[in-house]
């Protein structure tokens, strides 16, 4: 099996994964989108959501809050604020959140009794419920 | 002329300052270590962000130029991110800083700075000078020791979003830059508007992008980007007087340590000494009360 791309998340903490592999899917802003080997160079701006990847024909993933995918030279670099694999997924914060999120969306207030920024609410909501099923696909 | 109990207990006093400064250079020099850790572990990510945006600046061309974080904002102030630390017992640290800011004031009469603080020390400079009510936000959560890049990302956004509310002309960082181990630069970088010259493609990457599919187009990807990018700017700018401010710590507590030492030998050479005269006048006075009784 081919393993020519060269596949590299990179967080502002860490370099998040640094594997090779054959075919990566990412979560495009517009649907989710397959890079193959000998892909052209291309930017994208991705959306949060899960990164899948195979390495050594085991399908992998992890989830990514957004960001922009880099292809070039058989190169492919994931420049986002956050990634995880679902080892590292904190699943009882992830429902913390999400509690939250329902909470602020249903009383129509923030926390600090603020008035609420519905877009970020759902964005957050958003962010958790996907943490959660990159979890879960493990 | 202190006695040798004074001076006794002076030698114990002494001893036990040293042993908390050496213990505070110790705690400094890890938490350098980690803070170092952090500032080199960011990079990638920053030079990648950076990398893109300059890549893509150079395929926009000169429409840049009318993007509306790269144009002077429409109000007549200036919002100053203010970095320094919350503790003090480092130094030099943060009046360097507040002396830097005195020089920039000076050079920009004109200027109406609002301030954005990030450290109990810069708020308090602030308020002992009389200008509490230029203090737009007093930044305390998270403190500044825990800062993450999310932390940061909603510091530039909240400066993003001020700047676009037109009450700024633009937006400086007054940071500490960390060069080397002892040499720790106050500093100040523009970050608002964004200059697109500033953003130095190589010659070579622009020619290079030409030919990248860009999905789904370049002005929304550069939308999205430029937040990023002055998130990272934003979050360097931390991660560096965090840097200096430990490495500034940890120097000038060994420089205490070092003069506890000096100080407890001298001091201890004064004790020995006036024993010693003690003794000598107590033999003396022996001496003398035999001699008078024969």
């Amino acid at each position: 099996m081919a393993t020519d791309l060269h596949l590299r998340v990179i967080t502002p903490d860490k370099i998040a994964l640094d594997t090779r592999t054959d075919s990566v899917r990412v979560p495009a802003v517009d649907g989710q989108m397959g890079i193959l080997s000998r892909h052209a160079a291309m930017v994208a701006a991705l959306d949060a959501g899960v990164l899948r990847w195979t390495e050594g024909g085991v399908s992998r993933h992890m989830f990514v809050a957004g960001g922009f995918c880099e292809v070039q030279r058989g190169e492919v670099r994931i420049v986002t604020p956050a990634g995880e694999r679902p080892v590292e997924i904190d699943e009882a914060r992830a429902r913390e959140a999400e509690a939250r999120a329902r909470e602020r969306l249903r009383v129509g207030k923030s926390t600090t009794g603020e008035p609420l920024d519905t877009v970020r609410a759902e964005l957050s909501l958003r962010r958790a419920l996907l943490r959660l099923s990159a979890k879960s696909l493990e | 002329m202190a006695s040798v109990r004074d001076l006794r207990s002076r030698i114990k006093s002494v001893g036990n300052i040293r042993q908390i400064t050496r213990a505070m250079e110790m705690v400094a020099s890890t938490k350098l270590r980690r803070f170092q850790d952090r500032a080199v572990a960011s990079r990638p990510y920053a030079r990648e962000i950076a990398g893109l945006v300059g890549r893509l600046a150079g395929l926009l061309g000169d429409d840049v130029g009318d993007r509306p974080l790269f144009k002077d904002g429409a109000g007549e102030k200036t919002a100053i991110l203010l970095v320094t630390s919350d503790r003090g017992l480092c130094g030099a640290y943060n009046s360097n800083l507040f002396r830097f800011l005195e020089q920039w004031l000076r050079e920009h009469p004109a200027a109406q700075p609002r301030y954005y603080v990030y450290g109990r020390k810069g708020y308090q400079y602030l308020c002992r000078r009389g200008r509490e009510e230029q203090i737009e936000r007093f930044l305390v959560e998270p403190v500044l020791e825990q800062t993450d890049y999310r932390a940061a990302a909603r510091t530039s956004n909240l400066l993003v979003q001020a700047f676009q509310s037109g009450q700024y002309k633009d937006v400086l960082i007054l940071y500490t830059a960390f060069e080397t181990m002892v040499r720790y630069l106050p500093t100040c970088v523009p970050l608002l508007p964004i200059r697109s010259d500033n953003l130095a493609a190589g010659p070579g990457e622009k020619s290079a992008a030409t030919d990248v599919i860009l999905e789904p187009d370049p002005a929304t990807i550069f939308d999205q980007l430029v937040p990023r990018y002055l998130e990272t700017r934003v979050y360097n700018a931390l991660l560096e007087s965090l840097t200096s401010e430990y490495a500034s710590r940890r120097f000038s507590m060994k420089n205490a340590t070092d003069a506890a030492k000096g100080m407890q030998n001298v001091l201890k050479g004064k004790y020995n000494r006036k024993r010693q005269e003690t003794i000598t006048k107590e033999l003396l006075d022996i001496v003398g009360g035999a001699e008078a009784l024969r």
